[in-house]
């Protein structure tokens, strides 16, 4: 068996082929987010991401004392934005550290390209902690697949595609690795690695919001063992060190501050940290009763403690000293919720629910592997298996009421196919237990031999594992539990009870006696036909991935491409000549009226005050536009000078066929106007006679007075040449749309956006209606 | 003929006087333009124009059918002034529209518009752009109470006496506030004025008996006419100062400026006209900021942006302009505000010691700014009758505190203090009694284990 190739041992040479396969894996995963870059350019992406860029700019030319200080006036003016202390500064700060080494080191990078490449780079590290956390909850097998799954999964790409500079792009890595570190310091019970969990922990708290997913999930785990009366020192001792730690550490982040005292969000980490004191309490104080009273004992104090507990936590939610829970956390239980109360959370495509096809698009046939993966964990139900699942079905119930919570979802969904699928290649591709004929024969079979190859190895790692794990558990750590070694033991057996069962069903009926020939057919060839089919499911996959990835997420939505009737691509690239027009024709100091989706991207490209943006923190001041965009001409007029706005700004579909301009979003800008302003907006009054929502002359009064319509509308029918029609809603156009009170400033090429000025106090003191009529 | 000779040689005697007294140049230019129907009419208004030309006036005085004359060549004012003295012109210059005019106005021109019974719609429109309404063409102003008394009771009821309304002070001279001031004779058209509009002032008007209506051949019976305007809202003469602090005079009347009615000894429109055309010409009431500045009250100096509740100093400097120099304008009706949507703040500046105080006069404001971030707009909109505007806007951002500047070892977190330094000291005095007394026995069992 031992045999050396190169001078290196077997054990060398799976330890090689690991690093060897992550490497692949991590390239892989590096270059099929690169696709945004081939096809377009090195461009930041979409919205959010613009926000984050300009502020790590600003952390690269300012350095980090100003930027922890920095108040933005040229967001929400005139209200201003305390950018450092709202938001997450984890990205910033990584971008900024990785621009300032390069820097060190004399490469010059711009920091725009650390910026567009940071998710792709941090993918790859996904991919490595993927593999981790594989190897924890299985084996390196478990883990390798896991791994690849996770390097190419688009729901991880939708993400983390270059230029995707969000939040997202590294906080899956922390998640991941902080989840691998939990599960390894439960496993082991250090107080090491729990505080390494706490410290990946603040990493991930400085980095997403997202963050409130692993401080919910971590308590859950612990008190689903506790529940099912697997209290242990280990589980004390990590979870007392990461609970202290990580909260201590969170509260260092100026956004986060004290929430994780007062918050309803943090409430069950804390509830937990208290119960596993008294649990833990509890079972010093069994040495001193007998054992059978006490499991009852200790069953009801923790079922009534969490009773008493929950109902404080109620009782002080509703009396007021615990902050309730925030809208957005409310429409993750029911999904119409933020539809009737919170406008401007529903107006967000990204918080819809998640529609059935979208799971399989998003994950191909991961899946439906994760159901597999759920019943080999429960199959061994482990302390860490507990966790998988728990994750799992969590993760999996938020994935369908969120779109974009697929995101969370995708870690779990790999790491539980990997476990899965290694599940079926460990029993497929043993070729141990085929019937040992003569050597020559077996070398004989030449098609076969590569595979047989794999499964030795595949054996092989797995007893590596264990050995590595045994001796790992067995050095240092004097308070070791049992439970590490039972989990070992429990892996061993595993290990040994898979192969066992691959070996039992061809071995053990052998009444009626075959020729060996026969009989290896019999066992090489389903297995042969079970491996071809999927080698063909895998292969379908990563081909799904990457048309998914080129196909669906790799457009900026900065820069737009369409296809020409002869497969020609046209490039569209109306945003960045109108945001480059307001940067170099207007005064420095403007102020740009748009509606919040175009915020950032104002503020980054066109480096423009703006009224609002993505941030999204002040509904009355979104109502505000939300109503100056539904008013009539002389309304708004009052309002956007009372705003000091100097420009509107307007994105208009109907030239090219855009469905995503502001027309379509009208509806959205109505509701949340009139969720502030009932008295003055009425979205019935934007409907016509019909019912319909109309655009042309038959629209209602309301909606053709209407700022937003008469910005859009504007000198558009002439340059259709009268009858055109509105290519998005398919429509015709409005004839008369006359403006007196805004001058049409610039147009950009396809008309996608237009940009008005507020036109002066009339020198002489008229209205502008009337002064248009001399 | 003998009587205007007389007036000739008073007035004569009189400018000598005049030029004495009022030397004074316009802040914004003095190229003027005079239209008039014809250049000999320039004759008539002689005594007016000639005091223009003695206050330092340039005059370009043409025919209102020359149509060489433009306001602006390629969109640049080429005169800083105009008067319009040919109200029945139906094309003036080179076709010189309403908007030429008005385009004149924004661009900073003053203008002076005469108008009289037989008015040209190009004036009409012109007017009614200023928020002016004439009357119908035809009518005039009729007054059968106050009119100039010739000595033989022939006297024209359509030669109105005005008394100059009292409010308009920054425009007229003193002599017009007295109680017992000389009336100002008009003979022209009536128009109405927008009473509710800022911008106009309406520096004469009708008294109780005034009246318009059609200008009969008979005027003087008080027969009953169409009376469409009557008393106060008889707007005779009206000023507009527009946004831009460009400056505009409507008059019912083209006596008023003659000769005739000039040297009249009764009438006090010699002085009524010259300080209308100051007011008009920039001469007179002219209001400018000359600097303002704000800084934090402890340092002196101006950062970048303030924090929230700092303590600062807003100084502004307002010099007007009249007699052909800037002085110190004194008011004590100054008012600072810092505006994000609402004023947070409205407060009155006091005066303090200028700089220079020969010209202007500085007024001071020691101010706490609100506990509030945002960008703020530090504000002073002085807008009085009259006077020119001042707007002074700056915008300034008002921060919150750094994270160092936040208050540290509050009194009342004592407890708190006490509570976490007790339990770090409990924390270790355990650790000690844990390694001093526990360490034999963990060791005794240690090795009991390991046998």
């Amino acid at each position: 068996m031992v045999k050396k190739v190169l001078g290196l041992t077997v054990a060398d040479q799976a330890s090689l082929l690991r690093i060897a396969i992550l490497g692949l894996i991590s390239l892989v995963a590096i270059g099929s987010r690169l696709y945004s870059v081939i096809r377009f350019e090195s461009v930041i992406h979409e919205f959010d991401p613009w926000f984050n860029y300009r502020t790590t700019r600003y952390l690269v030319n300012n350095g980090f004392d100003k930027f922890w200080n920095w108040f933005d006036e040229t967001a929400w003016y005139p209200l201003g934005r305390v950018v450092g202390g709202t938001l997450y500064p984890g990205i910033m700060v990584t971008s900024a550290t990785i621009y300032n080494a390069l820097h060190l080191l004399n490469i010059p990078v711009d920091i725009r390209n650390v910026c567009v490449f940071l998710a792709p780079a941090f993918s790859a590290l996904t991919a490595i902690a993927t593999y981790h956390l594989g190897k924890e909850v299985k084996n390196a097998t478990a883990g390798l697949l896991a791994a690849a799954f996770m390097g190419v999964a688009p729901g991880y790409i939708s993400r983390s595609v270059a230029g995707s500079y969000d939040n997202e792009g590294i906080a899956i890595f922390l998640l991941v690795f902080t989840f691998f570190l939990w599960l390894r310091s439960v496993r082991l019970g250090s107080a090491l690695y729990g505080a390494l969990t706490a410290l990946s922990y603040f990493y991930m708290v400085s980095a997403w919001g997202g963050y409130v997913f692993i401080i919910n999930l971590v308590p859950l785990h612990v008190f689903a063992l506790l529940a099912m009366g697997r209290f242990s020192n280990r589980l004390y001792v990590a979870y007392s060190t990461f609970y202290v730690i990580g909260t201590l550490a969170s509260m260092q982040i100026p956004f986060v501050g004290f929430q994780p005292t007062f918050t309803s969000e943090h409430m069950a980490a804390l509830g937990v940290f208290g119960l596993i004191q008294l649990v833990a309490f509890a079972s010093f104080a069994r040495t001193l009763v007998p054992e059978n009273h006490f499991r009852v004992l200790l069953r009801g104090a923790v079922v009534s403690l969490f009773v008493v507990g929950l109902s404080g936590l109620v009782l002080l939610t509703m009396s007021g000293v615990i902050a309730p829970w925030t809208g957005r956390f409310y429409s993750l239980w029911d999904t119409g919720y933020a539809k009737i109360h919170i406008p401007i959370i529903a107006s967000v495509s990204e918080h819809q629910p998640t529609a059935w096809p979208n799971f399989f698009f998003d994950l191909n046939m991961l899946i439906w592997l994760l159901p597999a993966g759920i019943y080999f964990s429960f199959r061994e139900l482990s302390d860490n298996h507990v966790f998988l699942i728990l994750y799992s079905i969590f993760a999996a119930y938020f994935a369908s009421v969120m779109v974009r919570l697929i995101l969370t979802l995708t870690p779990i969904v790999c790491v539980l196919a990997g476990v899965a699928m290694s599940h079926v290649f460990e029993t497929y591709l043993n070729f141990r237990d085929v019937p040992p004929s003569s050597p020559v024969k077996a070398s004989a079979v030449s098609s076969a031999a590569p595979a047989a190859d794999k499964a030795q190895r595949a054996a092989d790692t797995v007893s590596d594992d264990v050995a590595v794990e045994d001796t790992d558990s067995a050095s240092g750590h004097k308070k070791r539990g049992k439970g590490a070694k039972k989990s070992a033991a429990k892996a061993a057996e595993a290990a040994t009870d898979t192969s066992a069962d691959g070996a039992a069903t061809p071995s053990t009926p052998a009444p009626n006696e075959l020729s060996p020939g026969l009989k290896r057919f019999y066992t090489i060839f389903p297995k042969f036909v079970v491996m071809s089919c999927f080698m063909f499911l895998l292969c379908m996959f990563q081909w799904h991935c990457s048309w998914i990835t080129s196909t669906a997420y790799s457009s900026p939505s900065v820069v737009l491409s369409s296809r020409g009737p002869d497969g020609s691509t046209f490039i569209i690239d109306d945003f960045r000549e109108a945001y480059y027009w307001l940067r170099k024709n207007t005064k420095p100091d403007a102020k740009v009226l748009s509606w919040w989706d175009y915020g950032y991207q104002l503020a980054g490209m066109a480096d423009r005050t703006t009224l609002v943006d993505n941030n999204t923190w002040n509904n009355t001041h979104i109502a505000t536009v939300g109503k100056i965009m539904a008013s009539d001409e002389d309304t708004a007029y009052e309002l956007a000078r009372r705003h000091d706005v100097d420009y509107v700004l307007v994105v208009f579909g109907a030239m090219l066929g855009y469905s995503g301009d502001d027309i379509n979003k009208f509806l959205w800008m109505v509701r949340i106007a009139q969720g502030v302003y009932p008295d003055d907006i009425k979205e019935e009054a934007f409907y016509n006679q019909q019912g319909r929502y109309a655009i042309s002359d038959d629209a209602s009064p309301a909606m053709r007075n209407s700022l937003m319509h008469k910005l859009s509308y504007y000198r558009f029918a002439e340059v259709m040449g009268g009858r055109g029609t509105d290519k998005v809603r398919g429509q015709k156009l409005p004839t008369s749309v006359t403006l007196d009170n805004f001058e049409e400033a610039y147009t950009t090429e396809n008309w996608m956006v237009r940009i008005y000025k507020v036109k002066d106090l009339d020198n002489l003191g008229r209205s502008h209606h009337a002064a248009s009529k001399f | 003929m003998r009587f205007l000779a007389t007036v000739a040689v008073a007035s004569l005697a009189l400018s000598g006087a005049w030029l004495g007294v009022v030397e004074a140049k316009s802040v914004s230019g003095d190229r003027v333009l005079v239209l008039v129907p014809k250049v000999e009419a320039a004759k008539l208004y002689s005594q007016f124009l000639d005091s223009l030309t003695s206050r330092g006036f340039d005059l370009s005085v043409r025919a209102a059918t020359n149509t060489s004359v433009a306001l602006q060549v390629d969109g640049v004012r080429i005169y800083d002034h105009a008067v319009v003295l040919s109200p029945e012109s139906k094309k003036l210059g080179a076709n010189l529209s309403v908007r030429d005019f008005a385009s004149f106005v924004d661009d900073g021109g003053n203008l002076i518009v005469a108008a009289s019974s037989e008015l040209s719609e190009l004036g009409r429109k012109l007017a009614a752009r200023f928020g002016v309404e004439y009357e119908k063409r035809g009518t005039a102003v009729i007054d059968h109470v106050a009119h100039l008394r010739a000595v033989n009771d022939t006297s024209d009821h359509t030669l109105v006496a005005a008394i100059p309304s009292k409010a308009a002070s920054p425009v007229l001279s003193e002599q017009f506030a007295l109680a017992q001031s000389s009336p100002v004779y008009f003979k022209g058209i009536a128009h109405k004025y927008e009473l509710n509009n800022p911008m106009l002032i309406p520096v004469l008007t009708g008294s109780r008996t005034t009246y318009s209506a059609a200008a009969a051949s008979d005027a003087n019976e008080s027969a009953s006419p169409s009376i469409s305007l009557s008393g106060k809202p008889v707007g005779l003469v009206s000023l507009f100062q527009a946004r831009n602090n460009a400056r505009v005079a409507f008059s019912g009347s083209t006596a008023l400026f003659s000769d005739a009615l000039l040297s009249h000894a009764a009438g006090a429109n010699k002085q009524f006209t010259t300080d209308i055309s100051q007011w008009v010409l920039q001469e007179k009431a002219v209001l400018r900021e000359t600097a303002h500045r704000h800084y934090l009250a402890s340092t002196g100096q101006r950062p970048e942006h303030y924090r929230i509740s700092n303590e600062i100093v807003y100084e502004i400097d307002l010099s007007v302009y009249h007699d052909a120099a800037w002085h110190p304008y004194n008011a004590k009706d100054v008012q600072f505000e810092a505006i994000m949507l609402d004023p947070y703040i409205r407060t009155t500046l006091n005066s303090s010691e200028s700089a220079d105080p020969k010209t202007t006069a500085t007024y001071h404001g020691d101010i706490k700014l609100p506990d509030r971030y945002g960008t703020f707009t530090f504000r002073v909109n002085y807008k009085r009758p009259g006077f020119s505007n001042v707007d002074v806007k700056d915008t300034v951002g008002i921060w919150p505190l750094r994270h160092d500047e936040y208050p540290r070892f509050l009194s009342a977190a004592y407890p708190y203090y006490t509570g976490s330094l007790v339990m770090a000291v409990g924390f270790l005095a355990l650790c000690a009694v844990w390694m001093w007394s526990a360490e034999p026995k963990t060791k005794r069992a240690a090795k009991h284990k390991s046998n």
